[in-house]
């Protein structure tokens, strides 16, 4: 093979019948019904529940976000051939944020701040009162989802104009928009979660929280494009363009990201353990008493140990079977992960899984994955004239 | 000297470029020969799948040392701060574990990269000051900007003549013949 | 081909007509000619400090540690300001050789030998520090597992012991990197020499290294691993740097963020101290078509991002200090921002936050001049931000009447310089003995290395691109 030559050969159009879209909504739809009914039955379980679906399908269009801003910035070439991924996750976050409206009807529900009588009593939460107000809060709400939604719209349509005018220079633009992007990202996120995450248990407080829960994200989002591979693949999707190296370069990826996810978690654990002051321990105390101590031993042995010894070995990150398989199990922890951040908060004494949180899940996932397959049939499967696309084609796989 | 065919060492030759190293680095492997060995100032890319290179086996002796470190260094701290003297420290259990994790994990490390170095000279055979191959004026360009090959005399196959026409045939220049001292 | 796929390429590593020889005789030429008179004047004044640093512990040790500015309630000062400092330093070296090696970024080839030699001797000048303080310097090997008169060992629960771990592992770990890497050059090296006695000495550090690619064979793949290890023990580190303040429930170091913050700036202090030496030596020794602007450009981009990054973990302590409502905390920060260490916080604050923005602009992080202003500012602030971590927040603790003002003596201010000496000797020692760039490496990532880039009849024919301007600009 002339590896310096490459072409596209692959036909870079979704097929009719693999267009997902109404399958997506239609399961959206029901799940958000089914739910509905719950909010009558239930409401408080509802809105926890829906809180922890909504935040694992943020994250990973948060994920995808910043996946999409630091390959413009690096000129990364690796990711161009499956780029188009992230992109159909971002380019509706601003429709995607209409979701949140449930959250924050339920913010009485979510949130002990929110009850004046209650924080009266309370030193610490009359001082926090100037951030953590429904005012402030819906207005920060607001400005992230703005935010979001405007990078993510302008990162998709830059790119797929690019189909279109035939222009490479259009990557320059791509990169003007993703610096500043980035630092912008990384505040929005990080008060994001403190918002969504850590008020819940109001008194808390860990500095490290939002790093903690962008590393979270950011090794969810491999898994995912892995995923996506194996389907298109499966389907005899794209079979020369995303190539066996770009395989190999995702599971490197998902191994790094792996490495530094367990680096944090286990930072913050370690200095609120080892520090031992009641107004930090107590949220890991929660957590590690009871049955939620299982979810915490599994979250270690899970998400960071077995990837790890499997994936140590360089052969293994291009093994299909082993990267399919632990995909869908990171996947799965991750939402656990957040079922055990949020759930504890209304559930002390131990774990307790709602058939809501089986239908928000379901609810909210077919609406995110129908927003992703209305974008992704729209427009090319990859960015044809992007002029990254050659050296990511050239990618080979050096032993 | 050519009537002490045994003490030959083997047959040295110079080529332009790494392509050409390619080249005739896959031209000697096909003609059958499995004693030889290519000389350039840096790694070329493909020298592995022209010489039939196999897997290097440093993985297993990092991951071996690896181990040790860690099992080792778990060993000693529960020897030491658990059973010979266990000292209460802040009220935390004798047996702190992510207290240990820092000091586990920095004798993994250290003990892998040991592994990794001296393992890598282990396999390679260093150090070995000395080297039949030096006694080639020529040779000392491997280090700079000269590409070789040297097809050695115990190959079975080692053939004087032969040897010599398949080198020429590939473009190989300054062939000489190499003795040990 | 069709223009659609072209493709923007990067610029070329080295600039300037070269091939593999003329490359060889750049780099190596430096340690075979005659040194230059300059070299003994340079050499001369950092023996000078290193006699300062000598005479400044040997005058500790037999005083003891009153002869600096510690008091009772700072009882931890330039000592662990000046080992945070220079550990921080000696960050850089690991970080281009590993993580960049990485992420194939090829473009560090130029500068990884001279960052590596500037970590090794910075981690040396770090590591006198916690030796030094103890006071009974002559019982320092307790630290160690060794048995000893009182039947007790280490405390393992002790970030202090962890660092002892932490810091020698990175030291030794650097130190074989460095020499795997040295090795092939070794070999270049006495190749080349004329002398009997050079000849011989690094014949000996060659180790008979003859080119062999089934030697290259282990040998990369060794590099690999050891990129692979170091990139955590890198990250490591600094971790455990900062946990010997972050597992303290001392207001303003506990504090979870700790961990990535201190990491971001270490690497932000130790990329600035490469350009600083790089923009040196680059000039002197000629080498400006390898360590070229774009190595600057490169290393000024990875200067703003690790800056913004500490910019953020200030931010976060900040917000949190007042969320989490804990008076001390709330107390601590107000003081550093208004207290009597007010004037180090802003230092601190302009220095690491602001001074790395102007780097936004390509025309300016292109700038050699001003790229080496912004490198030394750069290491003063993060030399102030240990100082506010460590003075404010033991000056100010939780009993007010016990509060008071903190001024190192001239034994501190000449320790600290000392470390200079000791830093310069080596430096210079590396420079004069030593390959600065890594030249095997350096070769193998031209692009007359790539065998692709040949014909079929073995010549070289590289691959042009042809790149059209544009549409219009954006």
């Amino acid at each position: 093979m002339d590896s310096h030559s490459p072409k596209l050969t692959d036909s870079v159009s979704l097929p009719e019948h693999l267009d997902a879209t109404k399958t997506f909504i239609g399961i959206g739809v029901v799940g958000l019904i089914a739910s509905f009914v719950g909010f009558f039955l239930d409401s408080k379980q509802f809105f926890f529940s829906y809180l922890t679906s909504f935040t694992f399908f943020s994250s990973i269009a948060l994920a995808s976000l910043v996946l999409l801003m630091i390959h413009h910035v690096t000129k990364s070439s690796w990711g161009t051939v499956i780029r188009r991924i992230p992109e159909a996750f971002v380019s509706k976050l601003w429709v995607w944020a209409l979701f949140f409206l449930p959250v924050i009807f339920g913010i009485t529900s979510l949130y002990k701040w929110t009850n004046e009588a209650y924080v009266a009593n309370d030193p610490i939460l009359l001082g926090k009162q100037a951030y953590l107000n429904d005012i402030f809060f819906i207005v920060r709400q607001v400005l992230y989802f703005s935010i979001w939604g405007y990078f993510g719209y302008r990162l998709h349509k830059v790119s797929v104009e690019m189909d279109r005018t035939n222009d490479w220079g259009l990557t320059i633009l791509l990169r003007k928009i993703s610096a500043p992007g980035i630092p912008i990202f990384a505040l929005t996120v990080a008060f994001a979660s403190f918002d969504w995450l850590m008020s819940l248990d109001a008194h808390w407080f860990s500095t490290m929280f939002g790093v903690y829960f962008f590393a979270m994200s950011f090794q969810a989002i491999f898994p995912v494009l892995i995923l996506f591979t194996f389907w298109f693949h499966s389907k005899g999707l794209l079979k020369n363009t995303i190539r066996q190296s770009h395989i190999y370069d995702m599971g490197a990826w998902f191994f790094g990201f792996t490495v530094f996810y367990a680096y944090i978690a286990f930072s913050q654990f370690l200095l609120i353990y080892y520090a031992n002051i009641p107004e930090e321990t107590l949220w890991f105390y929660h957590r590690m008493e009871g049955s939620w101590s299982f979810i915490t031993y599994l979250l270690l042995a899970g998400r960071f140990a077995l990837p790890f010894v499997i994936f140590l070995n360089r052969d293994r990150k291009h093994s299909r079977t082993l990267l399919g398989i632990v995909s869908v199990l990171i996947l799965a922890l991750h939402f656990v992960e957040l079922h055990w951040i949020v759930m504890p908060t209304l559930h002390h004494h131990g774990m307790s899984l709602s058939w809501l949180d089986i239908t928000t899940f379901f609810g909210l996932g077919g609406v995110f994955m129908g927003l992703f397959f209305m974008m992704l049939k729209k427009n090319n499967l990859v960015p044809v004239h992007d002029p990254g696309l050659k050296p990511s084609l050239a990618k080979e796989y050096h032993q | 000297m050519s009537t002490e065919s045994k003490s030959l060492y083997g047959i040295l030759a110079e080529v332009k470029n790494p392509k050409k190293l390619i080249d005739i680095a896959s031209a000697v492997e096909r003609g059958g020969y499995r004693k030889f060995d290519t000389f350039s100032p840096f790694p070329i890319h493909g020298m592995d799948k022209a010489m039939s290179l196999k897997k290097s086996k440093l993985g297993w002796i990092v991951l071996g040392h690896g181990i040790a470190g860690l099992i080792g260094g778990f060993s000693m701290i529960y020897f030491m701060s658990v059973a010979d003297y266990p000292l209460n420290i802040s009220g935390k259990p004798f047996m702190n574990i992510p207290a240990w994790v820092p000091i586990l994990f920095e004798l993994t490390v250290l003990l892998s990269a040991f592994g990794a170095v001296f393992g890598m000279f282990f396999l390679n055979g260093l150090p070995r000051l000395n080297h039949p191959l030096f006694n080639s004026e020529n040779f000392k360009k491997a280090t700079d900007n000269g590409f070789f090959i040297c097809i050695e005399s115990e190959d079975p196959k080692f053939d004087r003549t032969e040897v010599q026409k398949l080198l020429e045939d590939h473009g190989a220049e300054n062939i000489e013949e190499i003795y040990p001292d | 081909m069709s223009k659609t796929y072209e493709y923007v390429p990067e610029p070329a590593l080295v600039k300037g007509n070269h091939d593999f020889g003329s490359i060889t005789r750049l780099v190596t030429d430096i340690n075979l000619r005659p040194t230059p008179k300059a070299w003994y004047i340079v050499f001369g004044i950092s023996n000078l400090l290193l006699f300062v640093l000598l005479a400044s512990i040997g005058y500790l040790i037999w005083q003891g540690t009153g002869i600096w500015g510690l008091n009772s309630t700072v009882n931890w000062g330039w000592a662990i300001i000046n080992f945070v400092w220079w550990v921080g330093i000696g960050h850089a070296g690991t970080l281009i050789s590993a993580i960049l090696f990485l992420f194939r970024q090829n473009w560090r080839t130029a500068i990884n030998r001279f960052a590596e030699a500037m970590t090794i001797f910075a981690v040396m000048c770090a590591g006198i520090f916690p030796a030094i303080h103890v006071g009974r310097i002559w019982v320092i090997y307790w630290v160690f597992p060794v048995p000893n008169s009182m039947a007790m060992w280490p405390n393992f629960n002790s970030p202090l012991l962890w660092d002892v771990f932490a810091i020698s592992t990175y030291l030794t770990v650097s130190f074989l990197f460095w020499y795997v890497g040295l090795v092939p050059d070794f070999a270049t090296l006495r190749d080349r020499i004329k002398s009997k006695f050079g000849k011989i000495a690094y014949g000996i550090a060659a180790l008979g290294w003859r080119g062999s690619n089934r030697h290259w064979w282990n040998y990369e793949k060794a590099y690999m691993i050891l990129a692979g290890l170091a990139t955590p023990l890198v990250l490591s580190v600094h971790t455990i740097v900062s946990f010997d303040f972050a597992v303290s429930v001392i207001p303003g170091w506990h504090t979870t963020i700790f961990p990535p913050y201190f990491v971001a700036g270490a690497v932000f202090s130790g990329f600035a101290m490469v350009l600083t030496l790089m923009i040196i030596v680059r000039k002197i020794y000629g080498l400006e078509e390898i360590m070229t602007d774009d190595h600057i450009e490169k290393m000024n981009i990875i200067i703003l991002v690790t800056g913004s990054m500490v910019g953020f973990a200030y931010l976060m302590e900040f917000f949190i200090a007042w969320y989490g409502q804990v008076e001390y905390e709330k107390a601590i920060f107000i003081l550093r921002a208004t207290g009597p260490y007010a004037w180090a916080y802003w230092i601190m604050i302009t220095c690491n936050v602001l001074s790395p923005q102007f780097f936004w602009s390509k025309k300016l992080r292109r700038h050699v001049g001003f790229t080496f202003f912004i490198s030394i500012v750069v290491n003063i602030g993060m030399w102030f931000e240990r100082f506010v971590i460590t003075v404010t927040s033991l000056s100010t603790d939780f009993l007010p009447s016990s509060w008071g003002y903190y001024s190192p003596t001239m034994w501190d201010m000449l320790t600290y310089l000392g470390t200079f000496g000791l830093f310069g000797t080596f430096f210079l020692l590396f420079l004069r003995f030593l390959p600065m760039i890594a030249v095997a490496e350096l070769k193998g990532a031209m692009p007359q290395a790539d065998p692709h880039n040949y014909n079929d009849e073995g010549e070289y024919a590289p691959h042009e691109e042809i790149i059209p301007e544009p549409k219009r600009s954006y």
